[in-house]
């Protein structure tokens, strides 16, 4: 048999909760649905394998957002996100991650996964930011995922590796009926029909094109490719913020962070080539990004990640964890470039555009329940809309996910979706597959990517923008028409390559709807350079109407936790003028 | 347009005398992220398919007898 | 079209997998095992841990990891005195991962056990299980010949937090390792107790500045901390930036209001990230005596120092407002 054949077929299963994506959020969420009703079915479907899947496949360095008893409140860190968000924050949903992650992190520990500890057993919480205390390292992190898993094994959780995603099922009411999804191995079909769904897709990470031309070289686990978020969309799910996209400092041509936050509570921190540290800002955000952005683009660039400065038995301790965990990969770059930290800063640049809640504030409108605008729909972890979340973010607002969907499925029947909508979605699915001759998937893929690079990235400008729609354009139709896929591989990647697609109209659609600029780089418009509060203090949702795109305001909740003037101030005086 | 071939260096190897594949192992064709690693229908051994890798690791670090190697891929390193 | 779920009958042919005469065959059984999750696995893996393979062993000594419970413990424990390295290091891996204090029972006879490792193997594994009766044994093993294991055995102390463990623990503050005495201090950390708080305070003056630093940081702890007040004060004049910096961070996070002048002293520090703290630190005193430093630091030409001056500057203002409110 010829590797990846193609099977035709198709076949139907059915389930309380269906969780999609099994990385982060995911497998606790699916935990969480289970444990609440344990005789219910419960659904874990994933596109590459639970096991290893997702942005924490080898482990984290560690928490970057602890809310530990002692050394930070929920009013102190809800606080901080919202002045890193410049007020864009529903707040309570915030507020909700921050009471509750202790319980999660305790929950972790006793799964067997590794936190630092004091020789009292205590949390060794570490301080790198500028107030609260919130970083909780993880030296051995590499074993999260086995850990997870091992919970997921015990629980009898119904797992799907290797099936792909691809549309939403809805029924005529708007509710949510399931999902469709196909075999990434032999393009077989699989419809799910479901009580309730609950997306846990990852970010939107392959949207930009790393600066090294390679494609699968992104930041975010390559895996996730914007399908939640196309997904979501096509349900007629409302997305939050789209403009607001996410940048990060990473080693240059390498996609991992140096990170400040492992090297950070060392004493390591980011210099210019004068070796100063120039980063005003606080907090990852944008922000920061325009900072780190002007630093590069003046001549007081390159940037770099600062340690020589460190005693020799710290910088081993650094990099124990820093070739160990998260990104293993690190020191055998750093090898073979011959960079020795004993000796040498560590070259650092900014990263492609994607769209990420955990790191920024993109994602599927989600209120505090997890709950999106399509009944029966949640979404948790860096697609859905709960700003700065990272990690414990993602296990919390899963479990969140978890215990709302499934008392929403205890209290409904199943939804009933249009076979045609099926027999539609298998249509656009395999058309890839009924095609002679063509335009392979990556050449599609790189070119999207490429005009992604070349027009969306900031700082943006509109006539920009509007040739970069047009030349997308081009590049969908030839997608919808001339696209071919010769084996069930390369179909998970022409999915994908569509998923881009959407995820880079979604990028323009929001970024030309708010005529302002506001979170630093994210969303630094060259035509409206200045914050417009008066307008624009709002979230903007972006969502589909009659087959369109279509953008629209909504006004951010009232804060539960109030933020004085002169505490605004004060963060306001670290905050530097555009193009500074 | 008729399609070509491209040629690429890919960044994981694996040692064909280590794999045991052929004993039924598949530990890392399971847990690759990006799914490029597939047996070879030829030699009973793990290899990469695709060269689409995220240089994640869980590859090398789950395979029980130490075959495989991650390599920076040639375009960043 | 096969189901679309991950099976959950991988126990069904275990006994004939196992028994292959290729040890690679047995291997790639001995996985399914561990990757089952199922709990009847463990008898599987328990009848393997004197396969004749080594590599085989090592990967039953893995597939145990992914249970918890002393039946899995107890066949852990065989593989952790397991003459080949590779066997027992992975052994010792899957134990710390447990959580069942059930499963001490069978770990705390190889406290005693006549190889290092495998003593230090056993404490490790101890730790997380906080169960009482491992103290006395966790005791006797701070006269270990190893450092090593010393090491291991504060911690499984010290994660008991037992006020009676202090005379031990303080004892250990002449040891001749700097890792052990480094560890003690940090598990000296919860006692209420004043003799606690003492021995930290003697470890200022350790010679190993990483002892010194983490005294310096345990004192910011400990709920007598401020008995040390003046050492910690003196401490700022260490040779190592990075115990000052402890220093610092403790004496503000205590309020010593004392420690105003001395901490303003590490404003010019050629040290940034020490110029940082000491500005943060004057902020959370708050004391007035320190707008002066703050005042010359405010240009700083670094960033996050002038970013702390200016919110320890607002910390001022707000206590002399409220003092005159
Ligand atoms: C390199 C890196 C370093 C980081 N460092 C830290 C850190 O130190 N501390 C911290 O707190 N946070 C860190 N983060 C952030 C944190 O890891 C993420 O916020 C969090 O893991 C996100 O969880 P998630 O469940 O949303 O996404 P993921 O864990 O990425 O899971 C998404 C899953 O969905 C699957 N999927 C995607 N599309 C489909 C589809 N169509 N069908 C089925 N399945 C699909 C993917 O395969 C994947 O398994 C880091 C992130 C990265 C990328
Ligand atoms: S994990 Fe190792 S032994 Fe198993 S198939 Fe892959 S390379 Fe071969
Ligand atoms: S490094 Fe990661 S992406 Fe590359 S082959 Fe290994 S598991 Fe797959």
């Amino acid at each position: 048999m010829a590797i990846d054949e193609i099977v035709d077929g198709l076949s139907e299963v059915s389930c309380d909760v269906l969780v999609i994506g099994g990385g982060t959020a995911g497998p606790m969420a699916a935990l969480k649905a289970k444990l609440k009703n344990p005789k219910a079915n419960v659904v874990l479907l994933e596109k590459a394998n639970v096991k290893r899947s997702g942005a924490i496949s080898m482990g984290m360095d560690g928490l970057n957002n602890a809310v530990i008893p002692g050394y930070a409140t929920p009013e102190q860190y809800t606080k901080e996100i919202t002045i890193a968000n410049d007020g864009i924050v529903d707040q309570r949903a915030v507020y909700k991650y921050a009471e509750n992650c202790y319980k999660i992190i305790e929950e972790l520990d006793g799964f067997g996964i590794r936190f630092l500890k004091n020789e009292n057993g205590d949390y060794a919480v570490k301080k790198v930011h500028h107030i609260g205390t919130y970083v909780l390292p993880m030296p051995n992190g590499e074993t999260v995922k086995k850990a997870l898993y091992r919970q997921l094994r015990r629980a009898r959780i119904l797992i799907s590796n290797r099936y792909m995603a691809t549309r939403l099922l809805t029924a005529s009411d708007g509710r949510v009926a399931g999902a469709i999804s196909v075999n990434t191995r032999t393009a077989e079909m699989l419809v799910i029909k479901a009580k309730a769904v609950i997306l846990c897709m990852g970010a939107a990470g392959r949207l930009g094109l790393p600066t090294s031309g390679y494609m699968f070289g992104t930041y975010e686990n390559a895996a996730n490719s914007g399908d939640g978020y196309a997904m979501a969309y096509h349900a007629g799910a409302k997305l939050a913020n789209l403009e607001c996209f996410q940048i990060n400092p990473l080693i240059k041509d390498y996609n991992g962070p140096a990170c400040a936050y492992v090297a950070g509570p060392f004493g390591a921190y980011t210099a210019n080539n004068e070796g100063k540290r120039f980063i005003e800002c606080d907090y990852w955000s944008g922000q920061m990004m325009l900072e780190f952005y002007n630093e590069l683009s003046s001549g007081k660039g390159p940037v770099f990640l600062q340690l020589k400065h460190l005693h020799e038995k710290t910088i081993e301790e650094i990099e124990s964890t820093l070739h160990k965990v998260e990104r293993p990969t690190r020191g055998l770059f750093q090898q073979g470039r011959g960079v020795d930290y004993r000796h040498e800063s560590i070259e650092m640049h900014i990263s492609e555009i994607g769209f990420c809640s955990g790191h920024s504030a993109s994602g599927v409108f989600v209120d505090d329940f997890a709950r999106t605008t399509v009944p029966g729909l949640y979404a948790a972890g860096d697609m859905a809309s709960v700003p700065h979340n990272y990690m414990l973010g993602a296990f919390t607002n899963g479990s969140v996910a978890g215990i709302d969907a499934m008392e929403f499925a205890d209290n409904h029947d199943f939804a009933q979706f249009d076979a045609a909508d099926v027999a539609a979605e298998r249509d656009r699915v395999m058309a890839p597959t009924k095609r002679e001759d063509g335009i392979p998937p990556n050449q599609i893929e790189y070119k999207t990517r490429r005009l992604v690079n070349d027009y969306l990235q900031p700082p943006k400008v509109t006539r920009k923008y509007e040739l970069g729609a047009r030349r997308l354009a081009e590049v969908r139709q030839d997608a919808k028409e001339r696209m071919i896929a010769r084996n069930a591989h390369e179909l998970l990647r022409a999915l994908e390559a569509q998923s881009i697609l959407d995820c880079a109209d979604m990028a323009v659609h929001a970024s030309l709807f708010r005529e302002e600029s506001r979170w630093g780089l994210y969303h630094l418009r060259t035509d409206f350079p200045e914050k417009d509060n008066e307008n624009w203090f709002c979230h903007t949702l972006l969502g589909k109407q009659d087959g369109k795109m279509v953008s629209e305001k909504r006004e951010v909740e009232p804060y539960i936790v109030p933020i004085a003037e002169e505490e605004k101030d004060l963060y306001d005086k670290q905050r530097i003028a555009v193009g500074a | 347009m008729p399609l070509a071939t491209y040629q690429t260096s890919v960044p994981v190897v694996v040692d064909d005398a280590k794999c045991i594949a052929d004993k039924g192992c598949t530990v890392c064709v399971d847990v690759c992220p990006l799914d490029v690693l597939r047996i070879s229908d030829m030699t009973g051994k793990a290899y990469m398919a695709y060269d689409e890798c995220w240089y994640c690791m869980p590859c090398e670090a789950d395979c029980p007898t130490g075959a495989v190697t991650v390599n920076i891929p040639y375009l960043l390193r | 079209m096969a189901s679309p779920f991950e099976s959950y009958d991988d126990l069904e042919d275990a006994d004939e997998r196992l028994q292959a005469a290729d040890p690679a065959e047995r291997r790639v059984a001995i996985i399914a095992l561990g990757h089952s999750g199922d709990p009847a696995a463990i008898g599987h893996l328990a009848r393997m841990v004197d396969d004749p393979d080594a590599g085989v062993r090592q990967q039953v000594a893995m597939a145990l990891g992914e249970f918890d419970g002393p039946e899995a413990a107890a066949a852990l424990v065989k593989l952790l005195v397991d003459p080949e390295r590779i066997v027992a290091a992975a052994a010792a891996d899957s134990l710390a991962e447990f959580k069942d204090p059930a499963s001490a029972d069978v770990i705390l006879p190889l406290v005693k056990h006549s190889h290092a490792f495998v003593r230090m193997g056993a404490l490790r594994a101890l730790k997380e299980l906080r169960r009482k009766d491992t103290l006395k044994p966790a005791l006797e093993a701070l006269q270990d010949g190893d450092a090593a294991v010393r090491v291991q055995a504060i911690g499984v102390i010290g994660f008991l937090k037992l006020e009676e463990s202090i005379p031990a623990l303080t004892s250990l503050i002449n040891d001749p390792d700097a890792h052990v005495r480094r560890a003690a201090v940090s598990a000296l950390a919860f006692s209420h107790m004043k003799p606690a708080a003492e021995t930290i305070t003697r470890a200022l003056k350790d010679e190993d500045w990483m002892v010194r630093e983490m005294a310096a940081e345990t004192l910011g702890l400990n709920v007598n901390g401020a008995v040390a007040a003046d050492q910690l004060i003196a401490s700022l004049d260490d040779a190592f930036w990075q115990v000052r910096l402890k220093a610092v961070r403790s004496l503000g996070k205590m309020k010593i209001e004392r420690a105003v002048r001395p901490i303003g002293n590490c404003v010019t520090h050629e040290q940034a990230n020490l110029r940082k703290e000491a500005a943060a630190a004057l902020g959370e005193i708050a004391g007035a005596d320190g707008e002066p430093f703050l005042v010359m630091i405010a240009n700083d030409p670094d960033p996050d120092v002038r970013k702390n001056a200016r919110w320890a500057q607002h910390q001022i203002a707000a206590k002399k407002a409220k003092a005159g409110a």
